[in-house]
């Protein structure tokens, strides 16, 4: 079976910013990876690449074989939609969320497959039953909701449709770390069937022993077990991040 | 000044602006672009609506559908011109701006060229007479401008309330880049809103019409106004355009009662920069969050 995500010699940044430096990886089904790294060495920039959402980039992304990175240099989300109708999730810093719209349409929204959108009240329970906090807040604008709660909006919102590839940019930003330890938790109970989800974090501890494999990402360049082949956590990141 | 004459008054200006300052208002904020052509969309749409009585049929609906229909073709137009090509590019609001420029001046002159100098007259569609509300005749006219536009404000809104095209347009309008997280063609989510905007846009070209007359430039007056609306509203705010579309109908009926037509405009702009020193983001601005 071929890797559900393969990146091949990926740069990309912003203008004449180069953030990644040929960055190969891969991720098998099944597998919830952990991208451990400091602020501004390009953990944010590698799953936005993903998502095409970079000012430039170069190299090969592949989704389940298909690929979406490509050489051509494209503007920022020209293609974002058609990479995320393939089975991709990105749940980005910032949460990118609608302010003025409620709790429910922020998860109907995220029903985007015409079947999904047709069984969006019953997926719109099981989303539910992930963050029980906000099945009270349905009918809210999500601009007067609290940072966790916004947190759950933007992660249930990306699990409304079938995708395959859950990309969740740093899950605890912002949060208190109780609030922080629960939705990591929340996220490790999710079934992934044969998809595969991706965290970038800062904190390590978060992640430690709950994830299939933790890669470092420092100054661009990703630091070992990167690739499917190689083992699990190499002592190398676990230094690097104590 | 009979005050059943004001505000019957005051609603027919109101709806009709408002078809106009809502697609101005939804433009800008699900597209980022101040459409400056949408006066010449009400302007062909007017045209269509005329050539449709020419040749077609004089009866209510076949007008009214041609000038709705021509406007949505005029609104795709602009998008595939103005928005398609530079939505991507460094600068888009100005380049934007000026592209819906050249478009309604170019496609004045071609109007002017197409059709000549002389002004055209739609049939009234909905008839001579009027009923008695109060002290004051409610011309059919009035009442049918005022059922038509409500009609087509309702239609659209709960469409954008209950469909997923709709929903896709209110996530654009508060974050694009959030909606192409959730799936949303940015630019196909900007052709529909190009086109229901450009049929509103036609639908009040025609009401319009049945008191003045259509020219190549008659979109002119109505675009300052639905600009000042959507402005005084909250540029993004639907219900900001409605609120500012009553207030200055009123302003416009009351000023044309008391002093004399020729002062509308002067009234009205007074009024709108008088909101915008209260309150800068417009009546709603502060109510709804949307792109800024």
């Amino acid at each position: 079976m071929t890797d559900l995500l393969r990146i091949e010699d990926l740069s990309a940044g912003y203008g004449p910013l180069a953030v990644l430096h040929s960055v190969s990886m891969s991720v098998r089904r099944g597998e919830r990876i952990g991208i451990v790294g400091l602020n501004g060495h390009g953990k944010s920039t590698l799953l936005r690449a993903i998502a095409g959402l970079t000012g430039w980039q170069s190299g090969s992304i592949s989704l389940d074989g298909v690929e979406i990175g490509g050489k051509r240099s494209n503007g920022p989300g020209r293609y974002t939609h058609r990479i995320v109708r393939m089975g991709l999730a990105l749940m980005p810093q910032g949460d990118a969320l609608f302010h003025g719209l409620t709790v429910a349409d922020h998860l109907d929204s995220g029903a985007f497959s015409p079947r999904a959108w047709r069984e969006r009240k019953r997926r719109r329970e099981r989303v539910l039953a992930v963050f029980p906090p906000l099945a009270k807040l349905l009918s809210q604008p999500v601009g007067k909701l609290s940072g966790g709660e916004r947190r759950m909006v933007s992660l249930g919102r990306g699990l409304m449709d079938d995708s395959r590839l859950l990309l969740i940019d740093e899950p605890s930003l912002g949060l208190a770390p109780k609030i922080s330890r629960a939705l990591i938790d929340a996220l490790m109970r999710i079934d992934l069937e044969d998809g595969a989800m991706v965290i970038a974090e800062q904190n390590l501890s978060l992640l430690q022993g709950k994830v299939t494999r933790l890669v470092g990402l420092h100054a661009g360049k990703l630091k070992g077990g990167a690739m499917t082949q190689d083992s699990a956590l190499t002592p190398h990141t676990q230094h690097r991040h104590p | 000044m009979d005050p059943y004459y004001l505000a019957l008054t005051t609603i027919t200006l109101a709806s009709i602006y408002g078809l106009l300052a809502i697609g101005i208002s939804i433009i800008w904020s699900s597209l980022g672009m101040i459409n400056m052509a949408q006066g010449f969309t009400f302007a062909v749409s007017g045209y269509g609506a005329w050539l449709v009585a020419q040749n077609v049929s004089h009866s209510g609906v076949a007008v009214l559908a041609g000038g709705v229909l021509m406007g949505a073709l005029a609104g795709a137009a602009i998008g595939a011109i103005a928005f398609i090509p530079l939505y991507d590019k460094p600068n888009f609001p100005l380049r934007s701006l000026i592209a819906t420029l050249a478009i309604s001046t170019l496609g004045g002159q071609c109007l002017l060229w197409l059709f000549g100098p002389r002004v055209k007259a739609l049939p009234k569609i909905f008839g001579y007479g009027g009923f008695h509300i109060g002290t004051a005749v409610a011309s059919r006219e009035k009442v049918g401008s005022i059922i038509c536009s409500a009609a087509l404000l309702l239609v659209t809104l709960a469409w954008m309330k209950r469909s997923r095209r709709g929903l896709e347009i209110r996530a654009m309008m508060q974050n694009p880049e959030g909606a192409a997280l959730v799936g949303v063609g940015l630019r196909s989510t900007a052709m529909a809103v190009m086109v229901v905007t450009g049929a509103m846009a036609g639908l009040a070209a025609v009401l319009l019409s049945q008191n003045y007359f259509v020219s190549p430039y008659s979109g002119t007056t109505p675009l300052i106004k639905g600009m000042v609306v959507a402005l005084a509203g909250g540029l993004g705010s639907v219900s900001g355009a409605l609120i500012a579309a009553v207030l200055v109908g009123l302003i416009e009926a009351v000023t044309a009662v008391s002093l004399g037509g020729q002062y509308v405009l002067i009234t009205q702009f007074l009024f709108i920069i008088a909101v915008l020193l209260v309150r800068p983001r417009g009546i709603a601005g502060m109510i709804e969050h949307s792109r800024e």
